[in-house]
């Protein structure tokens, strides 16, 4: 295999070895590995399609894989086989300013997008905590979502197009540079289809302007029931924050070790809040136009309110609530770095959990938000229950939940409760009205659960629609839809079983 | 220091250090990421792949610690490396890598080979020998030592009355090939008020420490501190020394627990409890050690700064030894910032490694190739003039790189700097 892989790239681009099967054995989701027998890097759209032409021709299982910062185990290679690395996909084809679009190849970190048109005032909205080092194809695979989602989208509402290779190797593309293109929507099948419908190699994103004021303060709370009310509180009020995120006494206790976040001693419950506004008409300032009559962005007129009047007047009314609420002290960002300084906490949060414990299992459930305080209280029983570790950090705004389970993989019991557990608070999510997840994805590790929430039609459909691209048995095996074939085995492989 | 095992066990695989390590956004390969790397050596260390299939991946490693300022959860990436490295030569001992440190640790041997090397044609260091160390074709320049400067003797009159006494690490390389980094140094000091003790002693045992002879190191460190007595400060201005020197207390040998040598350190603890004030004694001597740039900024040197002046456009390369493993980044910053007329130019992925990283140009000169064109770009880029920066591995590694792209750009450490302001840019 690796010798004619090898010669289909180049050999230096097809890895294999007990080392290089070890290294990818597993994402960011620990406790379910398998090993690949070799991990491939292509260059490009046609060596990708290459290397599935041959898996689809020698029967070999391929899973695609970006940073590897994946929660649900989607980049993991359940069956073997080759592991289809983007990470040298990873350049910028194309920025259009003009038009607010940019083309990327798959492999590139989120991040990097922002960096590129930085300049012009412009960046890519889904902003998923790991978007330092998370990829695009990543992101588009799991329809990733972030703190920012709440006001802006979450990833499938800024791509255009995707350039894929189907799961048969063929090339195609999908979507339409147009936003709210006609026919069936099938780009959305695939952004969140998590790498089963074929393997994204590149893709026209939108860009959206850096918010013309930012306001981003830090409410401090007694109990997780204030500051879980005072969040249901906010959003009926109307108000859309650009970001709203709640970190529970757990969570601060590694923040607190890793990024010296100041708070009062009695605060159990934090919650970050960032109202912004968009430049005047929509207009970039770093774009230049011809001027135009209808509206001179240096002249605002005096019945429509500049940025930083709307930011404020949001700001007052959101902190309104907060006292309302109980807040014990409510803490302003001065600047641009104290600013970046709440925000690398609370995006780097569930990564400082390594101070606590070895693993981690974050789960991603979402509710409705007016049930948040009884969910909070729901998820400390079952942690008691099961003697595990947990710690809340989330987008409360949203109502998506990411109780983090804190623990030590090497010991099979811990492993089993962890996942017992977590089972529990996906079925009441769903019990509440909500999902199974939010944004991670359902990768290995909810597919059981997806039963709970969808109707036997709506599986079947879904199903179907996978099947419009390939016959479910090789392309990212295992993930998402319950019941494949071949995939008893490795369930029951793993479940239980300590690493 | 330690074990593995519990070390290893704060990284819970987020994934977050991916994009700071330079060998990773290189070369894409997870194998060649620290998470990758630290999920391999907890494997061997837990006996699920052989210690030898690491090999390959520890040794593509810089141990630039990027991945540690990255880290959320604190993972300390750097011993990880270091007892890894230290088990790997234990078992599987690399003779050629030994000579080599030999050779430059002792001032003596590095005269003598610098002086025989000359007589070798061509300008790399020679084939043969980077084919023994890496395997490759040598990318390095035989290393060339710096002149002393021609700065006129410090007017005393004019000068601030002697506050006390530091020590210098005039250390090994540094003293052989940089010998005008030091001459500033000493002139730096004596303008905040300070002299410097002069003692005998040489290596640090940082190269040593970094490439995984922990015992040699040790040596060293315990060699070092016994010749630097009196709690004074001990200025060091050389990244990769400071470092090692800041972080002696882990090499405490009492709490060596690295699960091979258990038996040996359970024994040793029995019959000799000298060791254990020997160790703490690192611990103490750590607390003494500065780089030059915290000490002179700590001592009002931007005070004086403020009265000289110096025009010319420089760019500040962030030697990974001063800012992942010691949190030195906005010390000489403020320094050069307090110069009059003298523009500064951030440098695009500042503080990724050049790939000098201590003997790596010689053991992975590809690798290590790639890296300096990388920053030889970067640097181009800001259209400096001079390039700053606080490491002898990165000045003479840097400085060839514009020697080979035949640019007017100079190399300079940021102590010649700050001394150019008092006394004038040579050359």
């Amino acid at each position: 295999m690796v010798e004619e892989l090898g010669k289909l790239l180049s050999p230096e681009r097809v890895l294999s070895g007990e080392a290089v099967a070890r290294a990818y054995d597993c994402d960011a989701y620990t406790v379910d590995r398998s090993k690949p027998t070799c991990v491939v890097l292509p260059l490009d759209t046609a060596e990708v399609a290459a290397v599935v032409r041959w898996c689809v021709a020698h029967s070999v299982p391929f899973t695609p894989r970006g940073a590897g910062t994946g929660l649900s185990g989607g980049a993991m290679p359940a069956l073997g086989g080759v592991v289809i690395s983007t990470k040298k996909l990873n350049k910028v084809l194309q920025i259009d300013i003009e038009n607010r679009m940019l083309k990327a190849q798959a492999g590139i970190a989120n991040k990097r997008i922002s960096d590129a048109v930085a300049e012009f005032g412009l960046h890519f909205a889904p902003d998923p905590s790991s978007q330092t080092v998370s990829t695009l194809g990543g992101n588009i695979a799991e329809n990733s979502g972030g703190p920012h989602t709440l006001k802006y989208g979450v990833t499938t509402q800024h791509i255009l197009s995707v350039t894929m290779v189907d799961p048969l190797g063929e090339v195609l593309e999908i979507g339409s540079l147009v936003p709210g293109a006609p026919g069936y929507d099938l780009l959305g099948l695939i952004v969140g289809g998590e790498g089963t419908l074929g393997v994204v190699t590149e893709a026209w994103v939108k860009l959206t302007p850096v918010p013309a004021a930012v306001r981003t303060a830090l409410a401090s709370f007694r109990t997780i029931r204030d500051a879980t009310e005072c969040v249901a509180a906010i959003i009926a009020s109307g108000v859309i924050p650009a970001a709203l995120e709640m970190m529970d006494k757990g969570v601060l206790r590694a923040v607190t070790a890793a990024f010296k976040l100041d708070y009062p001693a009695e605060a159990d419950a934090l919650l970050l809040i960032e109202v912004d506004a968009k430049p005047v008409s929509e207009r970039n300032a770093a774009i230049p136009r011809p001027p135009d009559t209808d509206s001179d962005p240096n002249a605002v007129s005096p019945k429509r309110p500049t940025p930083n009047e709307t930011v404020e007047k949001e700001l007052s009314h959101v902190i309104a609530i907060c006292n309302a609420h109980h807040a014990i002290s409510i803490d302003m960002a001065q600047n641009e770095a104290e600013r970046q300084k709440l925000w690398v906490a609370r995006k780097k949060a569930i990564g400082a959990m390594g101070r606590l414990a070895p693993s981690i299992v974050t789960h991603d459930g979402v509710i409705p938000r007016s049930r948040l305080p009884e969910m909070l209280d729901f998820v400390y029983a079952v942690a008691e229950k099961h003697k595990i570790g947990v710690a809340n950090i989330f987008h409360a705004g949203d109502g998506n939940l990411h109780p983090c389970f804190y623990f030590d993989d090497r010991d099979p019991k811990q492993v089993e409760a962890v996942i017992e557990a977590g089972e529990e608070i996906i079925k009441r999510c769903i019990s509440l009205g909500g999902s199974v997840s939010g944004e991670h994805g359902i990768g290995v590790e909810k597919s059981d659960l997806l039963t709970l929430m969808f109707t036997p039609d709506d599986l079947r459909m879904q199903a179907m629609c996978k099947q419009i691209f390939n016959d479910g048995m090789l392309c990212n095996p295992c993930k998402v839809l319950p019941n494949q074939k071949g995939c008893v085995e490795h369930k029951k492989r793993w479940r239980g079983v300590g690493w | 220091m330690k074990s593995l095992d519990e070390l290893t066990s704060h990284c819970i695989r987020c994934g977050f250090c991916l994009e700071s390590c330079p060998t990773f956004v290189e070369t894409g390969e997870e194998t060649e990421s620290p998470r990758g790397r630290i999920y391999l050596v907890r494997s061997a260390d837990e006996g699920k792949i052989a210690w030898e299939e690491t090999r390959p991946h520890l040794d593509q490693c810089l141990g630039c610690r990027a991945c540690e300022t990255a880290c959320p959860s604190g993972v300390e990436y750097g011993q990880i490396l270091e007892i890894a490295r230290d088990r790997l030569e234990r078992e599987h001992p690399q003779r050629a890598k030994a000579a080599l440190l030999d050779g430059l640790s002792h001032p003596g041997k590095l005269k003598l080979q610098l002086f025989l090397g000359k007589m070798l044609p061509g300008t790399k260091i020679p084939g043969l020998l980077s084919r023994m160390l890496s395997g490759e074709a040598p990318e390095a320049d035989k290393p060339n030592p710096q002149p002393m400067y021609s700065w006129a003797e410090l007017d005393e009159s004019a000068l601030p009355p002697v506050k006390g006494e530091v020590y210098l690490l005039e250390g090994c390389v540094m003293r052989v090939l940089f010998p005008g980094v030091h001459q500033a140094t000493r002139r730096l000091l004596r303008r905040v008020g300070y002299t410097v003790r002069e003692t005998e002693a040489g290596c640090c045992g940082s190269l040593h420490l970094h490439v995984g002879y922990l015992d040699k190191a040790r040596s060293y460190a315990e060699k070092l501190a016994a010749a630097m007595p009196d709690d004074l400060p001990v200025i060091v201005d050389s990244a990769g020394c400071g470092s090692t020197m800041k972080e002696y207390g882990s090499l405490e040998p009492l709490a060596l627990s690295l699960r091979s040598l258990e038996p040996l350190a359970l024994s040793l603890k029995g019959e000799n409890s000298g060791l254990k004030a020997q160790g703490s004694g690192l611990s103490a001597f750590s607390k003494r050690v500065f780089d030059i740039t915290e000490f002179l900024l700590a001592n009002g040197l931007v005070e004086e700064l403020a009265k000289t002046n110096l025009t010319t456009k420089i760019t500040y390369h962030d030697a990974c030894h001063l800012a992942h493993s010691q949190g030195v980044r906005s010390q000489p910053r403020q320094l050069l910032e307090a110069i009059p007329g003298l523009q500064i130019v951030e440098l695009q992925e500042a503080d990724t490694c050049c790939g000098s990283a201590g003997i790596y140009n010689l053991i992975q000169p590809k690798m290590a190739r790639r890296l300096l064109e990388r920053k030889w770009r970067n640097i181009e880029a800001t259209g400096a003039d001079l390039v700053v920066l606080g490491n002898p591995g990165c000045h003479a590694w840097i400085a060839q790189a514009a020697r080979e792209h035949k640019s007017a750009v100079r190399v300079v450490h940021t102590a010649e700097l700050l001394e150019s302001a008092f006394s004038g840019l040579p050359g």
